[in-house]
């Protein structure tokens, strides 16, 4: 299940300060964006806006065919410092989103077990975040925005913080849980090769307040150096 | 000879890390008390004065077997019982309400921060013009005194609470009540917990300032009336009692706090 995604004539501000002037960006049911820029162009301000976090100045957010008016379980979010509930266990934190689904206690806890599976999460279930590495919290952020169900996923820099190795491993899994589910993925991140890494395509944005600089499909394959020069090329206008 | 240390011998064993941790506590009391005594026997203070700590325990012991010491605590402990949990309910609401909404925040703040620096006891005389010398004074005092510290502390660990905590579970579909019940509430455990535990002190000094306004029992009040006879071994007890009390019940709510706030590192 997935939802296209619409912003049409999007404009943000905080306070009197605009923050995204006048955004149009149209995300395809079932497709992997990566939202691409220096920090404070606005990237998470367009996630948040799609989140239902930040509302409009002017324009508007859709999802599918309903506008978008606040946060709800069809856009899961992953966030940058995983958010993830430190009193609950690993295994709690998954139950929490399948409580939505007003399932026996039973389901629910088999249900959140094979979540964990699902991201590489089979032991350590039942720890708290805390007594988690900073991959392991972000597998169980992923397992419980997924176990929503939601039809978009929205991740926010959800790697940005972990080491060369374990990032490059979220990646691959984030990757393959995607081709698998076929959920909408818009994913904020300013490092290029990530971008290249895990999108089909690639949004740069930038400027003062925001716009959308360049756009560009990421051809399936291996590595194009010459795309990733050009990319580089739009980010460094900056 | 067994290869297996004897059961004393693991007793010993398990008590030994206990004793390390409570070992300077316990040689900082020996400390005091050892002063106290020498003082008390050296002349450097009159007799009439200073009582010994031996003196002390008589009075205690006295006390709790007349039965006078035991009334007073039994009824020093109701006053400050209902007033504390007055207040603290009241305040803990009131901080959930002012800590989760700003706009109601801005509203209440200035009235609370003119509130705040007046002392419970520059408050007995009107509490006793509006409400007698009666047990309702005293109570509605203790409870307005944690009423303020609890709501401060309340509001303030609920508007620390993680944003993004509670728009995760947004994100998620929880409806209100299980944004308030599952997320705000557990979050604000910690803080909930500290506050009390400040509440908790707090009613124990209005407490006092209402006895000394004017009582018929309690421990403050037993203090005053041993002061006008000059009873200092009495009032040595009484104090005595009245720190015990104070350390008792903050050590009751600290372990309450580690049960239900165990995640938090605070």
């Amino acid at each position: 299940m997935s939802l296209a995604v619409r912003l049409e004539g999007l404009s943000v501000r905080y306070g009197a300060a605009p923050v995204l002037e006048r955004t149009d960006l149209e995300l395809p049911a079932g497709s992997f964006t990566a939202l691409l820029g220096p920090s404070g162009c606005g990237k998470s301000t367009v996630l948040g806006a799609v989140a239902g976090f930040v509302p409009p100045a002017t324009g508007r957010v859709t999802a599918g065919s309903r506008p978008v008016h606040g946060p709800g379980p069809d856009r899961g979010v992953v966030f940058q410092h995983y958010a993830l509930f430190p009193w609950r266990t690993a295994r709690g934190n998954v139950e929490f989103a399948l409580k939505r689904l007003g399932l026996p206690r039973a389901e629910r806890r088999r249900r959140a077990l094979e979540a964990l599976a699902e991201v590489g999460l089979a032991d350590g279930t039942d720890k708290y975040p805390a007594q988690l590495s900073g991959g392991m919290q972000q597998r169980v952020a992923l397992a419980r925005a997924l176990a929503a169900e939601p039809e978009v996923l929205l991740m926010d820099e959800p790697f940005g913080a972990l080491d060369a190795l374990t990032r490059t491993r979220m990646q691959r899994l984030l990757r393959e849980l995607w081709e698998r589910r076929g959920t909408t993925v818009l994913f904020v991140t300013h490092d290029i090769d990530e971008a290249l890494a895990l999108a089909q395509r690639v949004v740069v944005l930038g400027g003062t307040p925001g716009r959308v600089l360049a756009d560009h499909t990421v051809p399936d394959g291996p590595p194009d150096p010459d795309l990733r020069s050009l990319i580089a090329r739009h980010l460094g206008s900056e | 000879m067994h290869a297996t240390p004897s059961p004393p011998g693991r007793a010993l064993g398990r008590l030994g890390p206990a004793l390390g941790r409570l070992g300077p506590a316990l040689a900082a009391a020996a400390a005091v008390l050892a002063l106290w005594y020498l003082l008390a026997r050296s002349g450097v203070v009159a007799p009439a004065l200073l009582p010994t700590p031996a003196e002390t325990l008589a009075a205690l012991v006295d006390g709790a077997r007349s039965g006078t010491l035991t009334a007073d605590l039994g009824a020093s402990l109701a006053r400050a019982g209902q007033g504390f949990a007055l207040g603290a309910l009241i305040g803990s609401a009131l901080g959930f309400a002012t800590g989760y909404l700003p706009k109601l925040s801005a509203a209440v703040t200035p009235v609370v921060s003119f509130l705040r620096p007046i002392p419970a006891i520059a408050l007995v005389p009107l509490a006793t013009a509006w409400f007698g010398i009666g047990e309702t004074a005293k109570r509605l005092l203790i409870a307005y005194a944690v009423l303020l510290a609890v709501w401060l502390y309340v509001h303030d660990g609920v508007s620390r609470v993680p944003v993004s905590h509670l728009r995760a579970a947004r994100t998620l579909g929880a409806p209100v009540h299980r944004r308030f019940v599952e997320v705000l509430l557990p979050a604000a455990a910690p803080a909930v917990l500290a506050a009390l535990r400040y509440g908790a002190s707090v009613a124990l000094l209005a407490l006092v300032a209402a006895e000394l306004g004017g009582a018929d029992s309690g421990l403050a009040y037993r203090l005053q009336v041993d002061g006008q006879f000059l009873r200092v071994d009495r009032m040595f007890a009484g104090l005595l009692v009245l720190g015990s009390l104070g350390v008792v019940v903050d050590l009751v709510l600290a372990a309450i706090g580690r049960r239900f706030a165990h995640w938090s590192t605070s």
